[in-house]
């Protein structure tokens, strides 16, 4: 899974995810989606990581958790916006088992 | 996003259906026209058309997440789950092997998250979904030498509810069903004198029969139920 693919999902999981917003956010990979200037509720970001999960698991053949204890210990959060969220997605596809 | 009508609730998945209540489950919910999945530790039990059995244990995580990931290949979506795997050791608790404490943990409570929320991720595309936790008469009884068991029923119920305020804005109904005691191979493994006499305390004083455990099933994944969630029947008058 190459960086632009997983920017690919993630960005289609975005849109999505405006299809059910009141408001639609403006999309790209600086959308903030996680800490204090987050644009989407807590509710849309789980909505999200779980789209994103199961579309990465799709891409890359494989299973892959976004949540486990790694993104949790992060400094600074894979999920902070689309940029962060497709790195760590290409780290986790990329990795060997 | 496609919005799943109710009526188009035609894919199932159920956790212990090679036996007991589960396996009546399934067969009612093939004889509704279902597709309907079946997670259990062993082999199938029984083979219909629209039954695909698959083998897994629901308390491994890595299991479950392959098992929904087959069912999302074969069928594409999920509407309903229902959570009826479980095992019963009953015991006093200073002798329970620990093992055996450990395994109705696993499998009961444990098990009944890690399948939720996977049947979860599988609804929530479709903005429509019930998951059913099968419950027991022990988590309101509390009969001696069900310590772990009867927790871990009170736990799927707790749990239900829990599921009820995240999923819901999914479209997502949580409830449990809290069965008494049925004929099944569980209730075997236990005392028939003890079974008579928690029967003869029920305010409706007779075991439950498939047609009490099904007509409480239809109710909570009915269309019509969607403001009916975080709920638990009690069949026979438990509380």
């Amino acid at each position: 899974v190459t960086k632009d693919e997983a920017m690919k999902l993630v960005l289609r999981a975005l849109e999505t995810l405006n299809e059910e917003l009141d408001q639609p956010i403006d999309i790209g990979p600086q959308t903030r989606l996680f800490g204090s200037e987050a644009v989407i509720d807590s509710l849309s970001l789980v909505s999200l990581i779980v789209d994103v999960e199961t579309d990465a698991s799709e891409a890359a053949g494989r299973s892959i958790s976004l949540t486990d204890e790694r993104a949790l210990n992060r400094q600074k959060s894979p999920f902070a916006d689309p940029d962060a969220l497709a790195e760590y997605i290409c780290e986790l596809a990329n990795e060997e088992r | 996003l496609n919005q799943v009508h109710p009526q188009a609730a035609r894919i199932a998945v159920v956790t212990g259906s090679r036996r007991g209540i589960g396996r009546m489950i399934a067969g009612h919910l093939l004889d509704e026209g279902m597709r309907v999945f079946g997670i259990a530790r062993g082999d199938e039990t029984f083979s219909h058309d629209a039954y695909t059995h698959i083998r897994a244990d629901v308390a491994d995580a890595d299991a479950v997440a392959a098992a929904f990931r087959q069912i999302r290949s074969e069928a594409g979506g999920l509407q309903i789950a229902i959570n009826s795997a479980g095992v019963l050791t009953s015991m006093h608790a200073m002798l329970m092997p620990p093992s055996k404490a450990r395994e109705m943990l696993d499998v009961n409570l444990f098990g009944t998250f890690l399948v939720s929320r996977e049947a979860a991720k599988l609804m929530k595309r479709g903005k429509w979904g019930r998951i059913v936790n099968i419950g027991s008469m022990a988590a309101a009884l509390e009969p001696a030498g069900d310590s772990i068991y009867a927790v871990t029923k009170a736990g799927v119920a707790t749990m239900a509810n829990v599921l009820a305020r995240e999923l819901g804005p999914f479209g997502i109904t949580c409830n449990t069903l809290a069965v008494t005691a049925i004929e099944t191979d569980m209730l075997s493994q236990l005392p028939a004198d003890r079974i008579r006499a928690i029967i003869e305390s029920l305010p409706v004083a007779r075991a439950a029969q498939p047609a009490d455990v099904l007509n409480t099933l239809d109710f909570f994944l009915s269309e019509k139920s969607d403001y009916i969630t975080a709920q638990t029947i009690w069949l026979g008058g438990v509380h």
